[in-house]
């Protein structure tokens, strides 16, 4: 047995004695330099580092920043006493980052003890690895943990702790594990007598089955047998009974994995799996005094009836279940309404009839008065799960008495579902408008943006809500406390419908003015903005009231504010023009938005997709649920792809909720991040106007949201770069093609704007759906586009049109990751967009005389770049390749400049709309002989001297021209 | 999956905390006096023992002056983790032998070697009592 370190003691009672920080602050830095000195004079024996590096873990635990002992650390590792050894693994575990630089240094030491015949260091190692274990640890030690994880010679602990480290390894950086591989020798280990590695087991294949249904199809009757061993049969070691449950935990594993997959086909499995979840339900008849017991049970019970409502859920265990869940709702026990609420959730957003559970109605209104805010809010989830058109008008007038005494921290969350819940169970107009104006009235503050955009959409694309809408809104503009999202709405909705109601007494052009304006001085900035361009919509509606309106440009023009003045600058520029044309054009109805998934949907699906299982099953009605079902279901269905495409999609789908989530941020409608400063509240798509004159659709800014695991930010698909190289020079041609999708792009640039065209063309032999692109965006350029459509037909095209505009010089180009599912579960390519700075610029004439003065001008240093480099193929000067090149490059060929015609010279300005124009001149000496180029680029801009310069080299070195 | 364990005084003193999703140090300061006021003003008569915090759910307990809180996903198994929590107590009380707050403070590298033992990877690794006290006592006896 190691002594015990007295050092130590005495030094964590010394510093808790210290009754103020500075006395604490005194004691560790005076240990913290005799520690110092100690490790510098060397000569420790392995008692004293251990005992001072624990010293130092102490501190560090404490909050104090430790930047030595590493080292000490990184040595006890190497020690062969268990005590030494472990203080040094804990303290690399504690101190280090998995990405830390030092990590790099125990790896070895790890995999010298992964390899000893000795199980206690075995053991350390795989702590380690499980604790810090980052990409590098993967890689170089999985076939290791593998191997001991599968070794018959392996313990029960090695086994356990190498099957938990391998998970950890999977979950980091799936791409490492080959999980079909393993398959068979991993699922077989479910069987193992010892019931601590079936646990561990379990949770491994539970994380490897739901990125490889296929592969791992075998555990599932092993499952079951197992399940009916614990619960049937009840065979199992003394040791592993928790309060006369037989290793709940473990159940509840199996549980949960099999609702992973669909219920088997086979008979046999069926009536077992049928004969564990009865034997379960009957348990439960009872309730236990104690309190481990009642939960040890109760926690497996609920797993159970999960598992039920997904094998089938008009099976009489559900219809028990049902039964014992409206019991649990009004327990007297908290835990209890919790869990039974929860799972009422499920089972209304699974089953085909609410019936059963619309008995329970009246309880779970009231659960959104209960003590407990979580309580509360399993209450409102049900209540969003269980409505439907009969009892929307109940639910939704409860919830939204209940918002104006609910917790602050839920009615964002409230807001939002009963948004959805009006906008889905509408049956007649008056009331989804009545509703859903009156939510904006009382909820005000948390309102997120997604709402009232929708409301605007919806407004807009439903001709017979209009005159309702703009009566109502009316209405409340008029009342004294009328909340600020209320104007905005107001303020669109007038602009674009007021003279649909402009005839009714009381609702005249001025009136309606005057209702508005009453509200203009208390709001703010942005709301200011976005009602100034409902006034110039008024100009062009009402002209008897140009005259007021006239004067509020007016003043406005003089505002500090620089957004402000320029709208209102412009706005009576426009309306005093000599001819009403520009002003109709520009005011022109709004023409209905594109249907898009509901932003209000996205958003809370968000909430819930940061798991690390998947979810079974999400919050909402059973459609949902279904369309989410069959979709991970299909994976199931065979496709010949190679197991190294399996993994790339099984990966994907871990995340499935994150990608919806960013078609979803893709629709938050009326986005323009465009050249004005309050963008994201202009719906006209003023912003668009210089571009060109068609106002056809509002773009929408595609913002890319945390892009968790979905192929790293910026992967792209390999072999993808061929077409990419030759379309940064070119107009138009294919930027993709495999055997699933064709993608041409087509291109047009004027100055810093342009516009790009991708065609994608289906080659399945299916359609494909779900369809989304997303833009992962640059510094400096603005990308806008209305969202594709979501589907492709069978040997069908679609086309997606991209704005672009060059905000300020950038370098490289942004990306694009188009996703769909075709078969397989979800199929995303990564691809760069042939957006380049080149790209904006004009080629310019100049003579020689000209040219030299610039090139002069603009001198040598930083704004030049000159490199000589190695062309890959044999260099053609004749055949005019290179000129085309240089050409493709946008700049002017200046003949007879240089005496050499063999060399190209160029000149041409980069357009930018915040820098302005940027001059650029280029000159290229082929050597034909050495198969060499010289390439020297001149511009007024460092950073586009040398991107230029970098973008022209790789063309000439690796394309045959 | 567990992403943080943390075991906390009355006072918002974190007696032991265990990550196991990987946060910068600034992060792990705020994390734990988010947990702490979550938790702490909870009435424990008449509120469950989980509670929603950021994306996830905290599911927590309370021994004497001392809150064992799991931080786990929305969609895991609440009971599940609650009972975890209360062997993993078991396990310490055993160890100790009627453990108590300073058992924590003066043998903070042990816990974190029994932790090792109970979860792993953010996942429960041992559920039998007597196997994880075997082993910790034949741990306690190699030099």
């Amino acid at each position: 047995m190691s002594t015990p370190m007295r050092g130590l003691t005495v030094f964590i009672a010394d510093i808790r004695n210290c009754r103020v920080r500075e006395l604490e602050e005194k004691r560790i830095n005076k240990e913290m330099a005799n520690i110092r000195a100690k490790f510098k004079d060397g000569n420790l024996n392995g008692y004293q580092k251990k005992k001072y590096v624990c010293k130092l873990l102490y501190m560090y635990i404490l909050g104090w920043d430790i930047d030595f002992g590493h080292m000490e650390a990184v040595h006890l590792i190497s020690s062969h006493k268990y005590s030494e050894k472990q203080i040094g693994y804990l303290a690399v575990t504690l101190l280090m980052h998995e990405n830390s630089d030092l990590v790099r240094l125990v790896v070895n030491s790890i995999k010298k003890d992964l390899e000893e015949n000795n199980e206690i260091f075995n053991c350390l190692a795989l702590h380690a690895i499980a604790n810090i274990g980052g990409r590098e640890m993967a890689e170089s030690l999985a076939t290791d943990v593998h191997r001991l994880l599968i070794s018959p010679a392996s313990k029960g602990f090695v086994k356990k702790k190498a099957a938990l480290t391998l998970l950890r390894m999977y979950r980091k950086h799936p791409d490492v594990i080959p999980a079909a591989d393993w398959a068979e020798r991993v699922i077989q280990l479910i069987d193992d007598l010892d019931l601590g590695v079936a646990l561990c087991v379990t949770s491994l294949i539970m994380a490897l089955a739901q990125d490889n249904l296929e592969a791992y199809l075998g555990c599932y009757e092993k499952a079951v047998d197992r399940l009916k061993k614990l619960v049937v049969e009840k065979e199992y070691s003394l040791d592993y009974v928790y309060y006369k449950v037989p290793i709940p935990w473990l159940q509840i594993k199996l549980l949960r994995l099999l609702q992973y997959y669909p219920p088997s086909d086979d008979e046999r499995v069926r009536a077992k799996l049928h004969d564990v979840l009865q034997a379960i339900l009957d348990l439960s008849q009872e309730t236990p005094k104690n309190v481990q017991h009642n939960n040890a049970q109760n926690a497996v019970l609920f797993e159970a009836i999960n598992l039920a409502i997904h094998l089938d859920t008009e099976s009489q265990i559900v219809n028990q279940a049902a039964v014992l869940l409206g019991r649990f709702i009004t327990s007297k026990e908290t835990n209890v309404r919790y869990l039974g609420l929860e799972t009422m959730a499920h089972l209304a957003a699974c089953v085909d009839s609410l019936e059963p559970i619309k008995k329970h109605q009246d309880t779970i209104l009231l659960s959104l008065r209960d003590k407990d805010i979580s309580v509360r809010r399993r209450g409102l989830d049900l209540l969003y799960s269980m409505c439907d058109v009969t009892n929307a008008k109940a639910i939704v007038a409860e919830l939204l008495r209940y918002l104006n005494i609910a917790d602050y921290g839920l009615r964002e969350e409230m807001v939002l579902k009963i948004a959805i819940l009006t906008e889905r169970f509408a049956t007649e107009y008056q009331w989804y408008v009545d509703i859903i104006l009156q939510l904006i009235s009382t909820a005000g503050d948390h309102v997120g943006e997604e709402v009232w955009y929708r409301v605007v959409q919806i407004v807009t694309n439903n001709e017979e809500l209009q005159e309702y809408a703009a009566r109502t809104v009316l209405i409340h503009l008029r009342s004294v406390s009328c909340h600020e999202s209320l104007v905005k709405v107001g303020g669109y909705i007038l602009g674009e419908f007021g003279h649909l109601i402009a005839n009714i007494s009381g609702a005249s052009a001025l009136e309606q003015f005057h209702a508005i304006h009453s509200k203009f001085g208390s709001c703010t900035l942005q709301t200011r903005a976005l009602l100034l361009t409902t006034y110039i919509k008024f100009v062009n509606l009402f002209p008897e009231i140009k005259g007021d309106i006239l004067s509020v440009f007016n003043q406005y023009r003089h505002v500090l504010d620089a957004e402000l003045q320029q709208r209102a600058a412009e706005y009576l520029a426009i309306a005093t023009m000599p001819t009403d044309d520009l002003l109709q054009t520009v005011c022109e109805e709004m023409p209905p938005f594109p249907e898009r998934e509901s932003a209000l949907l996205s958003r809370l699906h968000q909430q819930h997709s940061d798991t690390e299982d998947k979810r079974t099953w999400i919050i909402g009605g059973k459609d949902v649920n279904k369309e989410r079902e069959s979709l991970r279901m299909s994976s199931l269905i065979t496709r010949n792809g190679s197991s190294d495409s399996k993994k790339t999609n099984g990966h994907l789908t871990t995340h499935n909720g994150s990608t919806s989530s960013n078609g979803g941020s893709t629709s938050s409608n009326g986005n323009i991040n465009g050249s004005n400063g309050y963008g994201d509240v202009d719906l006209l798509g003023f912003g668009d106007l210089d571009l060109n004159s068609e106002i056809t659709e509002s773009p929408t800014t595609m913002t890319i949201t945390s892009q968790r695991g979905v192929l790293p930010a910026g992967c792209i698909t390999p072999g993808s770069e061929q077409w990419f190289g030759k379309l940064v020079y070119t107009t138009e041609g294919v930027i993709y093609e495999d055997t699933q999708i064709l993608i041409r792009l087509k291109s047009e640039y004027h100055g810093h704007m342009g516009r790009i065209a991708l065609y994608f063309t289906n080659k399945t032999q299916i359609k494909i759906t779900s369809f989304t692109t997303v833009i992962e965006h640059i510094e400096n350029v603005i990308i806008t586009t209305p969202g594709p459509p979501s589907t492709i037909p069978l040997s069908g095209q679609i086309q997606q049109l991209f704005h672009i505009e060059c905000h300020n010089t950038f370098t490289g180009s942004p990306n694009i990751r188009v996703s769909f599912i075709a078969g397989i579960p979800v199929y995303t390519i990564g691809l760069r967009l042939p957006v380049v700075i080149a790209k904006f610029i004009e080629p310019i004439e100049l003579n020689g005389t000209d040219f030299f003065a610039r090139w002069k001008q603009i001198g040598g240093g930083h704004r030049e770049a000159q490199k000589v480099f190695k062309s890959t193929y044999p260099i053609d000067v004749v055949n005019g390749g290179i000129r085309k090149l240089v050409s493709g490059f946008r700049f002017g060929i200046l003949e007879g400049v240089d005496p050499n015609p063999s060399n190209v010279v160029g000149a041409s300005v980069l357009h930018t709309s915040k820098s302005g124009m940027i001059g650029c001149l280029m000159r290229l000496e082929p050597n034909v002989e050495a198969q060499m180029y010289r390439l020297t680029v001149r511009t007024t801009n460092e950073i586009v001297t040398q991107e230029l310069c970098t973008l022209l080299e790789d063309r000439l070195t690796n394309d045959k021209l | 999956m567990i992403r943080f364990i943390l075991v906390q005084n009355r006072q918002g003193k974190t007696r032991l905390s265990k990550w196991y999703v990987p946060y910068e140090d600034e992060e792990k300061i705020k994390l734990k006096g988010e947990v702490h006021r979550l938790v702490a003003p909870r009435d424990q008569k008449h509120q469950s023992n989980f509670v929603e915090f950021r994306n996830y759910k905290i599911v927590y307990r309370r021994y004497a002056g001392l809150f064992f809180c799991v931080c786990v996903d929305a969609n895991d198994n609440e009971l599940a983790y609650l009972e975890a929590i209360h062997f993993f107590v078991e396990v310490l009380d055993a160890f100790f032998g009627n453990v108590c707050e300073l058992d924590l403070v003066f043998n903070f590298y042990k816990v974190y070697s029994i932790l090792d033992e109970v979860f792993l990877a953010g996942e429960i690794e041992e559920t039998s009592k007597n196997i994880v006290l075997t082993r910790l006592d034949h741990l306690d006896k190699l030099d």
